[in-house]
């Protein structure tokens, strides 16, 4: 009876353990071809966007001199005092963050207000989503250059501010102050962006489910209530998506300023990218400029996440 | 089934990854069987850039490997529609090629600008084109990053080039006693002038520059709020206010160009600084904000009395404005100092990537009698003796001015950090045109801000 039982008990246990094992076997073929799958990505984004953020810290403790035989200086947080002390950073990372603080939720506001009205509409919706969607596809260039002329001292606007409407008799000098200019800059910016912010707002509504209105209206919802309380939260994380992407898209800025003011006067109107791109290949100050631009990508992300923790999942 | 899919997907995807990394890999390895004796090993892997350089490798590539027919890759930046690029791609070029039969030449158009950030990018990953055609104020720049051959080392019969060229457009390619290139075209600015303003106001043609001054007052206006200014000015870098300083007997910076202070914020330069922001005050001058007209534009509508520009306002006026023909030329209004404009123009260059001998030969050949005619017909000044002895050119009424001019014009400093020098005089004058701060306290700390670039080297 024992020497049976203890069998028994042995052959239990094998089985058992050769179940084990063989569980395990499939859980590493299957890490393995996950690992596998993953890989020419990671590669790809470790090759192309991780090394040269690597290389651009690095070089933010030189004093690297675009093409100078590689005889880079080193001079510790020298670059990163200079961002701070020099004054134009500061006017370049202020201006990019009221660019960014007009822009994006004008965008998002405007943006989900067309994408409603479309939605409403039974006919002609292609129309006029394809006239929203053209400023976004036209060309930054040819867009800052035709701005220019329209806010120019004797330009469009003021012609018919001046000669038409006779508001003022003196022409406004959009383009000369720090505060004018930034107004024209977002107002560039913002009608740019309408068209995109619309097409992901409009591909949003779609997916909330009919049934919620519906039982809204026979609950005597109106319209507005049904805006605020079913439409909005169920597009919650979309508005997440488009304040993230304009946001990053908001610090990305630079055709319109280097084309319509280029950082004048005097360095006032500069942006984060134009006056790191001065730096860099105007005046070959590849170090400063990586210091720049290593404490606006940490700038960005601590946005980010803000925008994340705010809007986020619950 | 299911499963080993999945894994024969993965490795396939591994596989193809590693095969197109291995492809850049090997293009850009290639490269150290072109580079001459450049001991730069920083490859600096900018995403935008890192296509171009690919495929500029991929042509050193072919020039290595089939000596039968030789790839000469020439970056310049003559617009792409414009008559300049024509004459190269259909006449040049061509003409070139027929004298040596086994070499293609590959010209590229870049934007100016674009130019000179694509040739430093290309210098750091060892991948420079053959030939460039390099705006004479980035000589020392480029120099310094050790981009340009020292062709009065490399080639014997450089003498004798070199002595067929106008001096002062081959000095604008000599940094510390070597020639880094050969004087290409070359230009300077020249006084244009409304002459129907000026009759209508009464003003002689101001020949000294308090004349100058004193007519930009008399010849501003302002009716009915259609302001005419007397002096129009695009910008107030040194391209465009070293001519005022120099003429009025100033300089920026001392000999060695190792110093400002003293210099930039001499008694002079304040004077003349305090007269121009007179003017501003008076409604005299403008043209260098943002909002204000073009200059092209104000000077054909009879918004600007004068302008300084450079010998594509011609060409700018006719094409844009052919209707307006109340202007004409003149030499800068002479001060204490004289009539000294300021010395721009092309220089032609070998980088140290070139295949040697055919490179030579180009920029020989670009530099000749033949090709300095050629272009000299489409507006580019020539720089050689012979050309600005032929008929055809002494024919163009366009010139004159200008050739009487570059006799007396002066190139801008040959520093490597010019530049930022460049930016701290054009902060020093705009503040003072804006206000912001008196000329005496903008020029004095500018020259000490200069003081400190200069001395980082």
């Amino acid at each position: 009876m024992l020497l049976s039982s203890i069998d028994h008990e042995l052959r239990c246990r094998m089985l058992n353990s050769n179940l084990i094992n063989k569980k395990k076997m499939n859980i590493s073929k299957d890490k393995i071809q996950i690992v596998l799958l993953f890989l020419p990505g990671l590669l790809f984004f470790a090759l192309f966007t991780l090394y040269p953020i690597y290389k651009l810290f690095i070089m933010s403790f030189f004093e690297y001199q675009i093409g100078s035989k590689g005889n880079a200086l080193f001079v510790g947080f020298e670059n990163y005092i200079s961002v701070f002390t020099d004054g134009v950073s500061q006017y370049a990372i202020t201006n990019t963050f009221i660019y960014g603080l007009i822009t994006v939720p004008s965008q998002i506001i405007l943006g989900l207000l067309v994408a409603v009205l479309i939605n409403s509409m039974s006919k002609g919706q292609v129309g006029f989503r394809i006239v929203y969607y053209l400023p976004v596809i036209t060309s930054w260039v040819i867009v800052s250059v035709l701005f220019k002329y329209i806010f120019q001292n004797e330009g469009y606007l003021n012609y018919v501010i001046v000669n038409i409407w006779e508001i003022t008799d003196l022409p406004v000098k959009w383009l000369e102050t720090r505060i004018s200019s930034l107004l024209v800059l977002s107002i560039i910016g913002t009608w740019k962006g309408i068209g995109w912010s619309m097409t992901v707002f409009i591909a949003a509504l779609t997916s909330v489910p009919k049934e919620l209105y519906d039982s809204a209206k026979v609950d005597g919802c109106n319209a507005l209530n049904r805006f605020f309380y079913i439409t909005l939260p169920s597009i919650k994380n979309t508005i997440l998506f488009s304040m993230v992407m304009l946001t990053i898209g908001a610090f990305n800025t630079f055709t319109p300023v280097k084309l319509i003011t280029n950082g004048k006067p005097l360095h006032q109107t500069e942006f984060i990218l134009t006056w790191m791109y001065k730096n860099a290949f105007e005046f070959r100050n590849m170090g400063y400029s990586a210091a720049l631009s290593f404490l606006v990508a940490i700038l960005v992300s601590a946005i980010t996440i803000t925008q994340f923790k705010l809007l986020g999942k619950k | 089934m299911k499963k080993h899919a999945n894994g024969i997907l993965a490795i396939i995807m591994c596989m193809l990854l590693v095969t197109v990394m291995v492809g850049c890999g090997n293009e850009k390895a290639s490269d150290d069987t072109e580079s001459v004796s450049n001991g730069n090993g920083e490859n600096v892997e900018l995403d935008t850039k890192a296509e171009e350089t690919d495929t500029k490798a991929e042509e050193a590539d072919t020039k290595a490997e089939e000596p039968e027919e030789v790839k000469l890759v020439f970056w310049h930046h003559y617009n792409e529609q414009s008559n300049e690029n024509k004459v190269l791609m259909d006449v040049l070029i061509p003409e070139f090629e027929k004298e040596n039969p086994s070499v293609k030449v590959e010209a590229v158009s870049h934007d100016w600008a674009d130019l000179h950030n694509k040739a430093l990018v290309a210098a750091t990953a060892n991948n420079l084109p053959d030939v460039i055609r390099v705006d004479s104020a980035w000589i020392p720049e480029f120099v310094d990053a050790g981009m340009l051959q020292s062709i009065d080392q490399e080639y014997t019969d450089f003498n004798e080039v070199k002595d067929g060229i106008l001096e002062g457009p081959m000095d604008t390619a000599k940094v510390a006693g070597h020639y880094y290139g050969l004087g290409l075209n070359t230009n300077t600015k020249i006084m244009f002038y409304n002459t129907k303003l000026l009759k209508d106001s009464g003003v002689d043609l101001p020949k000294t520059l308090d004349e100058f001054f004193m007519a930009a007052t008399e010849l501003s206006s302002n009716d009915n709020g259609q302001q005419i200014w007397g002096y129009g000015e695009p910008a107030l870098s040194g391209w465009n206010v070293l001519p005022l300083i120099w003429s009025n007997g100033g300089e920026i910076l001392n000999s060695d160009n190792t110093m400002a202070s003293g210099y930039l914020d001499s008694e002079q330069n304040i004077e003349l600084l305090k007269q121009l922001v007179t003017l501003k005050e008076e409604n005299a001058m403008t043209g260098f904000n943002s909002g204000d007209i073009p200059m092209t534009d104000g000077f054909a509508q009879g918004r600007y009395a004068m302008i300084i520009d450079g010998p594509w306002k011609y060409a700018e006026l006719k094409g844009g404005h052919a209707e307006f023909t109340d202007y004409a030329a003149t030499t800068m209004p002479a001060g204490k100092g004289g009539s000294i404009q300021v010395l721009g123009g092309e220089d032609i260059s070998i980088s140290i990537n070139a295949n040697s001998d055919y490179a030579w030969k180009f920029v020989k050949f670009m530099t000749s009698e033949f090709a300095q005619v050629e272009m000299g017909k489409v507006g580019q000044i020539p720089v050689s003796k012979k050309a600005l002895e032929n008929p055809e050119i002494t024919a163009i009424e366009d010139f004159t001015v200008f050739l009487e001019a570059i006799k007396t014009s002066r190139a801008r400093p040959a520093i490597a950090d010019w530049s930022e020098v460049d930016q701290q005089i054009n902060d020093a004058f705009t503040a003072a045109l804006l206000g912001v701060k008196s000329p005496a306290d903008a020029l004095t700390e500018a020259a000490k801000m200069i003081d400190d670039i200069l001395d980082k080297k």
